[in-house]
């Protein structure tokens, strides 16, 4: 049964994952074009200089490149299972309701971490080859919440998506509104560095609330 | 497992309207404020203020009213070039013949923010080389760390320099640094008149000059009085070459350190905090104008050139939370969330917290606004307490949030 969830997820979502995949990949592969261009064409030094002293990110192109993905997935995932009240049918598996949606929460987050690992990986790879670790982390740290808001955004999408009634649907549209700009307030490279902690937690408070429009969908709420 | 979910979404809507609602109201109601410009006249040995605002207004310490020329005049030093057109600069000055050499050089200007200190400092630096012979300043092809010993890492090959850094480290060893530094403040730019390279406070708070000569390491081990430790050291380049920088110690006093005899002198002025104000510095032939300026109060101290108080001058004003649109927001708000502060380069929760308990009179009517509600819908209102609970503590945050995610569980 656990397989054939599974399954059914991986065959609504799959062109989507492989299309963000290569897209995320096609990013952080043209940042690195782009560095190494700046490397040939600027002295390697006065480039350094303007990433330590003038606010220069040369990851600036990731920023919404986890939401765009996380949005694709999550609408690629949820949105099918509205049409007709698909979802129904799901819910009629002798399995808890419950454990369904958190098993369909929990195929798009390994996707989206499985993703973003990916990129994290290459871009992490390719950065060692040009700057040493005290570009790298406080990097690290300014991209940590462009990748959580993607995770943030996928939740709220499947609530939003998921919820039955077209007036709640604005209202959750307006709460998502309040919560995902934090993650990309214009500060310096680092600055996020206190606030991630949170971040993390507003992530994973927001991790199982599909189960609340889930229930209002199988309650035939109207 | 449903309704957890429930409250953590009512908890994530409460965060997000603490954050958004203040904001849109500060940005529809709030009056700025504008601190004067409090400068020392060296004519009338007493300070004249600048007011903008509803218009600019001039004025000596009495609160007579100055036209822009005489206002011009009691600050020559200010506005040398005004007055020379005007020719109105006087030739001498407290017995000084004015020379404009002079003038020029012994003026400067100096501001810190607490947004600066308060924020992510890199930790590696270009150390240019301070003589090279060369009029202009170049970009080094490496820059350094100070970490478990001192590193050049090449940008162009992104490896260390190891013959280098063995160098560097040794000298800094030998004059008794312990490694890591904690802190390292300089002028990272070719864009200064010369280098002075960096100064550095290792972890044993010992403060230390370093540069480099002729490819050569320069250390310098700084004496300071025992348990004098500084929160934030600001280099300067100015004209007259007297001082290294501005130190601000942690008990919130300030020094300056000479240039050459590295000998450090206090100002006489206390409670000078640059992580809470904005602290403005402006030197002429005469006198120091030292400023510092908080959310709700100004305070200028005017000093000689051997740096002896000479004057004072203290403004305070209402801060925002004590003005009509502050009272009333209390009134709204229980609490307010921003992620930003003017105090801060860091994006943080900051959390504003009540000055008063006015919020609780919305907050209790909007429980009782919500029963109202609750009643109509002949729901049990005992399934309801986490609901009034949440209003109560949170206000008009919570009560919109427990709208938006309406209990039905009991229905």
């Amino acid at each position: 049964m656990l397989k054939s969830i599974i399954y059914k997820e991986w065959l609504k979502t799959r062109w989507f994952i492989i299309a963000f995949a290569t897209l995320g990949t096609l990013v952080v592969g043209y940042i690195f074009l782009s560095v190494q261009h700046n490397f040939k064409f600027s002295d390697a030094n006065s480039y350094w200089y303007t990433l330590l002293f003038m606010k220069l990110k040369y990851f600036g192109y990731l920023k919404f490149v986890p939401i765009a993905g996380a949005l694709a997935i999550s609408i690629a995932q949820f949105f099918p299972e509205t049409v007709d009240k698909r979802i129904k049918l799901t819910f009629h598996l002798p399995l808890n309701e419950n454990r369904v949606l958190l098993i369909m929460m929990l195929f798009g987050t390994l996707v989206l971490l499985a993703s973003y690992l990916l990129f994290l990986s290459i871009f992490v790879a390719f950065s060692a080859l040009y700057f040493p670790s005290n570009i790298i982390i406080p990097a690290l740290i300014t991209i940590t919440p462009w990748f959580l808001a993607g995770f943030a955004a996928y939740y709220f999408v499947a609530l939003i998506v998921l919820e039955p009634v077209w007036k709640y649907r604005f209202l959750y549209i307006l709460v998502a509104a309040t919560i995902v700009p934090l993650f990309f307030e214009q500060a310096a490279t680092g600055s996020y560095a206190t606030a991630n902690p949170v971040l993390v937690i507003i992530v994973i408070l927001s991790s199982i609330s599909l189960l609340f429009s889930g229930f209002r969908f199988r309650k035939g709420e109207m | 497992m449903v309704k957890l979910s429930r409250y953590f979404l009512v908890i994530l809507a409460v965060v997000g309207f603490a954050i958004v609602l203040p904001k849109l109201y500060w940005m529809a109601f709030a009056k700025p404020i504008r601190a004067p410009y409090v400068m020392y006249s060296c004519i009338d040995n007493n300070f004249v203020i600048l007011r903008s605002g509803n218009g600019v207004k001039r004025t000596n310490i009495k609160g007579e009213e100055l036209t822009r020329e005489e206002y011009e005049q009691k600050l020559p030093l200010l506005f040398v070039r005004q007055l020379l057109l005007n020719k109105t600069m006087p030739d001498s000055i407290n017995g000084v013949e004015m020379d404009m050499h002079d003038i020029t050089i012994n003026r400067s200007t100096f501001r810190v923010r607490p947004k600066e200190v308060n924020a992510p400092q890199p930790t590696l630096f270009p150390l240019f080389e301070s003589q090279s012979g060369r009029a202009n300043l170049s970009m080094p092809p490496d820059f350094f760390r100070i970490t478990w010993r001192m590193e050049f890492i090449d940008a162009a090959t992104n490896k260390i320099n190891e013959e280098k850094s063995r160098m560097f480290s040794a000298v800094l060893y030998k004059h008794g640094f312990k490694f890591p530094a904690t802190t390292i403040e300089g002028i990272p730019t070719t864009r200064k008149s010369c280098d002075e390279g960096y100064f550095i406070i290792d972890s044993a708070n010992q403060l230390f000059h370093i540069k480099m000569i002729k490819g050569e390491p320069y250390v310098h081990k700084i004496e300071t009085p025992t348990g004098l430790t500084f929160k934030t050291i600001r280099c300067v380049d100015f004209k007259n070459k007297r001082y290294y920088a501005y130190l601000f110690s942690t008990n919130n006093e300030i020094y300056i350190l000479t240039q050459y005899d590295y000998e450090l002198i206090k100002f006489p002025i206390e409670n000078l905090n640059p992580q809470i104000a904005e602290i403005k510095i402006y030197s002429d032939l005469f006198n120091f104008n030292v400023i510092s300026i908080t959310d709700g109060e100004m305070h200028v101290t005017a000093l000689n050139r051997d740096y002896q108080k000479v004057d004072e001058f203290i403004e305070k004003w209402p801060v925002r939370s004590q003005r009509t649109e502050g009272k009333i927001a209390q009134f709204i708000f229980p609490a307010q969330i921003s992620l930003t502060n003017k105090t801060s380069g860091f994006v943080r929760f900051f959390v504003t917290p009540p000055e008063s308990f006015y919020w609780l009179f919305l907050s209790l009517l909007l429980a009782a606004v919500h029963f109202v509600l609750l009643k109509q819908k002949r729901v049990k209102i005992t399934k309801h307490i986490i609901d009034f609970i949440i209003i109560a503590i949170t206000g008009i945050f919570g009560f919109i949030a427990v709208n938006i995610f309406p209990n039905k569980f009991y229905d």
